[in-house]
């Protein structure tokens, strides 16, 4: 990671003026390891002439006066919690007695806790049932959008809508329509007489309704990103491959998909951090549980997020030390995940 | 970018002073460090936690006292921790959740002890067990009690008179006096009228039974019990109507459409469980009845009020407290949010004692009124509602996937023993 400052400063560094970082560094104008396109990318942003650092604080201090609430009230409501939490996951506190330091403990009732890896799978498998659906549909629509001609300002609006709707209530509606015995799908399949099926109580048939609840909700916000991707790729590009004869199908998968691909890296990035997040679907779908048992997921805990997991544990059984460990393990598995995505879909941008 | 530095210095100094003004209003609710003779005092409590009607006369009682109050929406427990924590922002009367104050017990000493305040006297009044509830191991009272949750059977009189069952509420306390014999009527109710359930799941019957007892999963010494023959007794007669097919597996939002279509012949549950059934059901008016639980009295749920530490004055606090709780306003409390008294004298008032129309002119008291008398004393741990949840599942799962009892039982122990020992207990 260093490599990039280095590399900013040593391509400034003759016209600046500002030679006393450059001295210390042993040969300024090579680009020590770093990759070509990330210090090319870095000098045209440098190269203006530029006071020295020191300077440009106190020059442009109303500037970062004004930005600075954001970062003021980010480090306290965000940034400060979070590291506070790398702290309470060593200790064991009840939220309001005493704290005691416990070492890596939590950390070892984690691995032991079948709930804890239960939560997990039933995360990724809600993630997958939805992310995948999800990306595809999205892509489809933005097609579809992209290509009509008329009433285009309605259509936008319309995939818009889920994304902006409240959670609670696409929750409590979806509950309403899958609901066992009073559900408005089984009662259409029991007028075609086709038994019904429990789809709140089964194991599978729940994170499927959860994952076609988060579907509904974020493919057309993804639709309306693809369709902004959709129209930058350059009209002539279309209009080429037309003319070497190229039929609607090959030219969404040599055209659309490859210029597409950053936008589909970004929402599989998203909707990856999104898409192992959720925790009100199942909350508000199984939230009725009475006082017994809240927050358990439903039926066989199948809906039991990790997310959810970790708010039963910190804020109903007043463990917020397991629940920090909780958060922080989980945090881990999606940087894994993003990571292993990122590959993914950057290896297929080399190969052509 | 051309802000001049005059006009970007006063925006700033504008919205500091906003900052600062908003943050100090938020703080001024119950400046109360120091002395402890405020006339300000701020109450918490949830929506239907307390009767409004009562609060509202009881700010008019204490003309000298300007009681503010804040019916606290979400999460309750969760906002009272973290004003707990922030000892400004703490009320100076809060309700607790029956289901709560167990796990505030190890820090009562964030509460005032309301036996120093003047409870010691007013406690012969007041139901024993419940007290209980709220009394730490070395005797500190943190906590008087609102309401209580006496267990019964509600039951659908038409349904019962259609499977020849009796219909007589006291023929029907009589007759299924045991379990079995209320699962045996269960058996010809679903015969009879193929529809009808006996309970709507096994884990509502799991909870009247361990309330049964005078053991939890915990006892007395931190030990971990929850693998012991009265836990197990109760599973086994948890599971019974999942195998005698006459448990309806309702673990979802449909209890609602379930109790108005009539596939619920029966519910057991607390006396404020009526409320839920009338407004589930209002087709149903006149069609229920209540009588006693099958093995005896049970307690469900049934809150308290406490008085923080912080408190800028707890004997005023508590005159408050003691006044809305007293036994005339419980017995008003009743009427208007359906809060079952805990203090016996009130049972006797003409609030009480009145035939319910939702019952068929029923006097429910004479069902409530000696179940709550004799509910059981139990232990209630801090921890154990932390260390019953894998049985709760367990018996959902039991319900959802089919799984097999048995193992059911197993991991239930397992995963609540690991719980136990995340939460300290031996």
């Amino acid at each position: 990671m260093s490599s990039s400052p280095v590399a900013g400063p040593a391509a400034t560094g003759p016209s600046s003026g500002s030679d006393t970082a450059p001295v210390g560094r042993p040969v300024p104008d090579r680009p020590s390891g770093g990759p070509g396109r990330h210090g090319r990318r870095i000098r045209p942003v440098s190269a203006g002439a530029r006071p020295g650092p020191p300077r440009r604080v106190t020059r442009y201090w109303p500037q970062y006066l004004a930005i600075s609430p954001y970062y003021l009230l980010f480090s306290v409501f965000m940034f400060f919690p979070v590291i506070y939490t790398v702290y309470l996951a060593f200790q064991k506190w009840d939220g309001i007695g005493e704290m005691h330091f416990v070492g890596f403990q939590q950390f070892r009732f984690l691995w032991d806790d079948p709930v804890f890896w239960l939560s997990v799978r039933n995360t990724l498998v809600i993630w997958v049932l939805s992310t995948v659906p999800m990306l595809f549909l999205a892509l489809v629509l933005a097609v579809l959008v992209n290509s009509t001609k008329r009433f285009t300002a309605f259509y936008r609006v319309a995939l818009f809508i889920p994304s902006i709707t409240s959670l609670v209530a696409i929750a409590i509606f979806f509950g309403a329509i899958f609901s066992n015995n009073f559900g408005l799908i089984n009662a259409i399949l029991r007028s075609v007489h086709v038994s019904a099926v429990p789809w709140m109580s089964n194991e599978w048939t729940i994170k499927l309704v959860i994952a076609a609840l988060m579907t509904w909700q974020w493919t057309g916000y993804n639709a309306i990103i693809y369709l902004a991707g959709l129209q930058a790729i350059p009209s002539e590009l279309y209009e080429a491959a037309r003319m070497d004869g190229a039929g609607p199908v090959r030219i969404f998968f040599s055209i659309t998909i490859p210029l597409l691909r950053p936008i589909i890296l970004f929402t599989v990035v998203v909707s990856t951090v999104t898409g192992l997040q959720s925790f009100t679907e199942p909350q508000v779908l199984f939230g009725s549980e009475a006082a017994t048992n809240p927050n358990s997921g439903g039926p066989g805990q199948a809906g039991l997020t990790t997310l959810l997991y970790f708010y039963h544990q910190a804020f109903d059984n007043n463990d917020f030390g397991y629940g920090a460990a909780i958060v922080w393990a989980f945090f881990l598995l999606i940087l894994l995940i993003v990571l292993v995505n990122w590959r993914l879909v950057q290896r297929k941008e080399r190969r052509p | 970018m051309d802000l001049s530095r005059r006009r970007f210095l006063q925006a700033a100094v504008l919205a500091a002073a906003t900052a600062g003004a908003t943050a100090a209003c938020g703080g001024g609710g119950s400046g109360s460090s120091g002395s402890k003779d405020s006339k300000n005092l701020t109450l918490w409590y949830w929506s239907g936690g307390l009767s409004d009607k009562v609060v509202a006369d009881a700010k008019k009682h204490f003309s000298d006292i300007t009681l503010k109050t804040s019916v606290v929406g979400g999460d309750f427990k969760t906002k009272l921790l973290t004003g707990l924590r922030a000892a400004q922002s703490a009320p100076d009367i809060t309700g607790i959740k029956g289901e709560d104050i167990a796990s505030f017990l190890p820090n009562a000493n964030r509460f005032v002890d309301l036996k120093t305040v003047g409870a010691d006297k007013l406690v012969p009044e007041y139901l024993s067990w419940k007290l209980k509830q709220a009394t730490t191991q070395d005797g500190k009272l943190i906590g008087f009690p609102i309401d209580i949750g006496p267990c019964a059977t509600f039951y659908r009189e038409d349904l019962f008179a259609k499977a020849g069952l009796p219909t007589d509420p006291a023929k029907v306390s009589a007759e299924l006096a045991t379990w079995d014999d209320y699962f045996k009527a269960g058996v010809e109710l679903h015969k009879a009228v193929p529809k009808t359930f006996l309970v709507n799941n096994i884990g509502s019957v799991f909870t009247m039974v361990i309330g049964q007892g005078t053991r939890r999963f915990i006892d007395e010494d931190n030990k971990f019990i929850g693998d012991q023959d009265h836990i197990r007794t109760a599973w086994t007669t948890a599971v019974k109507p999942y195998t005698l097919g006459i448990d309806a597996k309702i673990n979802d939002n449909t209890w609602n459409a379930a109790v108005s279509g009539g596939a619920l012949g029966t519910e057991i549950g607390a006396a404020w469980h009526a409320l839920d059934i009338s407004n589930a059901a209002p087709g149903t008016k006149g069609k229920w009845r209540v009588a006693s639980l099958p093995g005896g009295p049970s307690n469900l749920g049934g809150s308290f009020l406490a008085i923080p530490a912080t408190s800028g004055n707890p004997d005023e606090a508590f005159k408050i407290i003691s006044w809305i709780l007293s036994p005339e306003n419980q017995a008003r409390g009743f009427t208007d949010a359906a809060l079952f008294p805990t203090a016996p004298a009130a049972y006797k008032l003409p609030a009480l004692t009145g035939g319910d129309p939702f019952f068929g002119g029923q006097k429910t008291i004479e069902i409530f009124g000696p179940a709550a008398e004799k509910i059981p004393a139990a232990f209630e741990a801090p921890a154990d509602a932390a260390v019953s949840a894998p049985f709760y599942s367990e018996l959902t799962s039991i319900e959802a996937k089919g799984k097999d009892p048995e193992a059911a039982w197993k991991d239930a122990v397992s995963q609540a023993k690991q719980i136990a020992q995340r939460q300290g207990v031996k």
